[in-house]
């Protein structure tokens, strides 16, 4: 029986799992939509991985979970590690690409840059108060268009004549689409237009006062796109590098923390047919009102959270 | 004893216990200490706020309506060099238009940098005011001030290293408690003693290289822990030495003076960029040059000093190699997107450092 590692990565738009084993090889994965449901979303995402799992041969011996619904998650699956996407992006890649300098991520509602010097990261930014250029956008821009998300890439590579879309703000970008869309531009210029627009929004955000240095990796959904692609490696002048698992990589590095850690409980894949269920309490004790998360499985309290002080725990 | 005036302040991180020892023993009014600061206030605080105005605009607003219901009659407004010079004269008229009946002084008025004027202000708070009393009460309350940094300094530097953590806290809380409650120079004295005894009987367990962070950033927002959700707090849970020089006898009481400052930072800013920005650039430089591990600049959105230094600041991030992590705080109710980026940010510095070294 050989050790394996479960990583998972749970995003607002996506929900990534993988398999590794001790080696860092990739045993099964699967990358499914959140849809709003991130508890459903991971039972589904359990028994997707299941059927690819060889359980005769190996056994999940450590669990990390990560993404926006990290701690949800963990207290389901039992996680043995909980680690913020920052940390997981940066672990994933640099173990797969010890050389690389930067890694830009741009996922469904957020996006990041993450500088790495010999091996580790040593600097940082994430999108604060704002979502323009993110997958979000890309998505809805898709619609809009009646086109399915997965063929942008496809479109704006066969464009001659990009259209200029102001970048500045997810709102001011939408109305300036709707007004060149009826100025009759086509599909594949606006598309690519839409591409650079992501770009110079992420590199005047994000990657503000940011030195970009090659090699450079490109991950998150939006990786997939190769559009984008197209467009940063025309905004840097130089080549970026996309990872066929490049939108599992969150997953890849929470499994990677997970064999790391000291942590270690044997993972059951009966979860998948228990029933979970996520209420939320208003403490009420002082005027902070503070809104506690409960977890339950099949009706009993496993996990609480969101109290800023000991008034508002919850025994479990 | 009957009082002439019940005064409050808005709350500011903790200096209130000093406002409070200034105006009843210097100047002989009531001082009336609104509640904590908590979500509650920051809401009837942003409802009546203009929407863009800076974050501790609305924080302020909301604790003095706090006030104005637990029952003060007369609001204090201190002065300022940014947008905070024109707060007073604003919350007055939006309270005054919300039907509230108070005496409000503004310091503003009198901020002409000439002493006279100060002191017309002071005579505004209680007419019959005596100068030697003030001075002496000045004096003590500074010395509370002082000590009530050092203590604080002390607590986030040492809390996440502290054997038992929650003795260690208690011995701060303990020590704000007397403050509050001090009558005397007595009282400041002896509370002072207790904490720091109690404090250094703990046992620390610190490495001899423990990751030191320093905070920097704008006036109101990175001393006051409900404005930035706990920042200095989440970072020592996570055992993390947290020094930060901008506290407010530092900047107001201790002041090297701009000149002084502005030489040692030539090379980064030629020109004073704000009330607290030749302090923050300096510190953070400061702290780069100490070898700290990493630096966490604290603003409240739309603060303009603060968002021109950050060019200077990335600068000195690249210049001397350390990581700089920009928040930004609104009136925002869920804490979870700081807890990521802290969590990253503490990784990040842990994992070089072990490269580093």
């Amino acid at each position: 029986m050989k050790d394996a590692f479960l990583g998972i990565d749970v995003g607002s738009i996506s929900t990534k799992g993988v398999i590794l084993d001790e080696d860092n090889r990739l045993l099964c994965s699967e990358y499914i939509w959140t849809e709003g449901d991130p508890i459903g979303a991971v039972k589904k995402l359990i028994g997707l991985l299941e059927a690819q799992f060889d359980k005769k041969e190996y056994q999940i011996v450590g669990t990390g979970t990560t993404g926006s619904a990290r701690k949800l998650v963990g207290a389901i699956t039992g996680a043995t590690i909980v680690k913020n996407e920052i940390t997981a992006h940066a672990v994933g890649t640099t173990s797969f690409y010890p050389d690389v300098r930067t890694i830009l991520e741009i996922g469904g509602q957020d996006s990041k840059v993450i500088l790495v010097e010999n091996g580790v990261a040593v600097d940082y930014a994430m999108n604060t108060l704002c979502a323009a250029g993110t997958g979000a956008f890309l998505s809805s821009q898709a619609k809009r268009l009646g086109i399915e998300i997965e063929d942008i890439g496809d479109y704006a590579l066969r464009s001659k004549h990009p259209t200029p879309i102001a970048a500045r703000c997810t709102v001011f970008a939408e109305s300036d689409l709707v007004h060149k869309i009826q100025m009759g531009h086509s599909k594949e210029d606006i598309l690519a237009g839409v591409c650079q627009a992501v770009v110079s929004n992420y590199l005047n955000n994000v990657g503000k006062g940011k030195r970009i240095v090659s090699p450079v990796v490109f991950q998150g959904g939006v990786s997939k796109n190769k559009g984008v692609v197209a467009a940063f490696e025309n905004a840097l002048g130089c080549k970026v590098t996309v990872d066929d698992n490049g939108h599992l990589m969150g997953a890849i590095g929470i499994a990677v923390l997970a064999r790391k850690s000291s942590g270690r409980r044997k993972f059951d894949f009966a979860i998948e047919n228990m029933d979970f269920r996520a209420g939320e309490a208003s403490c009420g004790r002082c005027s902070n009102n503070c809104e506690i998360i409960c977890v339950y499985q099949n009706g009993k309290i496993i996990d609480s959270w969101g109290n800023r002080c000991e008034r508002g725990s919850v025994s479990v | 004893m009957d009082f002439i005036k019940t005064v409050a302040l808005p709350r500011y991180a903790e200096y209130n216990c000093t406002f409070r020892y200034i105006l009843e023993k210097g100047l002989d009014v009531k001082y009336l200490l609104q509640p904590p600061l908590t979500q509650h206030t920051l809401e009837i605080g942003a409802k009546y706020s203009p929407d863009f105005v800076c974050t501790p605009f609305k924080t302020t607003l909301g604790s003095m309506i706090e006030a104005l219901e637990a029952g003060a009659d007369t609001l204090i407004m201190i002065f300022g060099l940014c947008k905070l010079g024109y707060y007073g004269e604003l919350q007055e008229q939006i309270l005054r238009d919300l039907g509230y009946k108070f005496d409000c002084i503004n310091f503003s008025d009198f901020d002409t940098g000439r002493k006279k004027d100060y002191i017309r202000g002071l005579k505004r708070i209680n007419p019959k005011m005596s100068f030697a009393k003030f001075a002496v009460a000045g004096m003590e309350a500074i010395k509370m001030g002082d000590y009530l940094d050092e203590i604080t300094g002390e607590y986030y530097k040492n809390y996440g290293f502290a054997q038992d953590r929650k003795a260690y806290q208690h011995a701060y809380k303990a020590f704000l408690r007397d403050m509050y409650a001090a009558g005397s120079k007595s009282d400041i004295e002896e509370g002072y003693r207790r904490a720091k005894d109690a404090m250094s009987r703990i046992p620390l367990d610190k490495p001899l290289k423990p990751l030191r962070v320093g905070v920097i950033g704008e006036f109101y927002t990175a001393m006051d822990a409900f404005s930035n959700l706990e920042t200095e707090q989440k970072l020592a849970d996570m055992g993390v030495e947290v020094h930060r020089w901008m506290t407010a006898t530092n900047r107001v009481i201790h002041y090297p003076g701009e000149t002084n400052l502005n030489v040692k930072i030539q090379e980064y800013c030629r020109y004073e960029m704000g009330p607290t920005s030749t302090a923050n650039i300096w510190s953070a430089k400061t702290y780069a040059e100490k070898g700290f591990d990493g630096i966490v600049h604290i603003k409240s959105a739309n603060c303009t000093p603060e968002i021109d230094i950050m060019p200077v600041l990335q600068n000195i991030g690249n210049d001397y190699k350390i990581p700089i992590l920009y928040l930004t705080f609104d009136a925002q109710t869920s804490d979870v997107g700081l807890m990521t980026r802290l969590e990253a940010f503490y990784d990040m510095i842990a994992m070089r450092k072990k490269v580093i070294v």
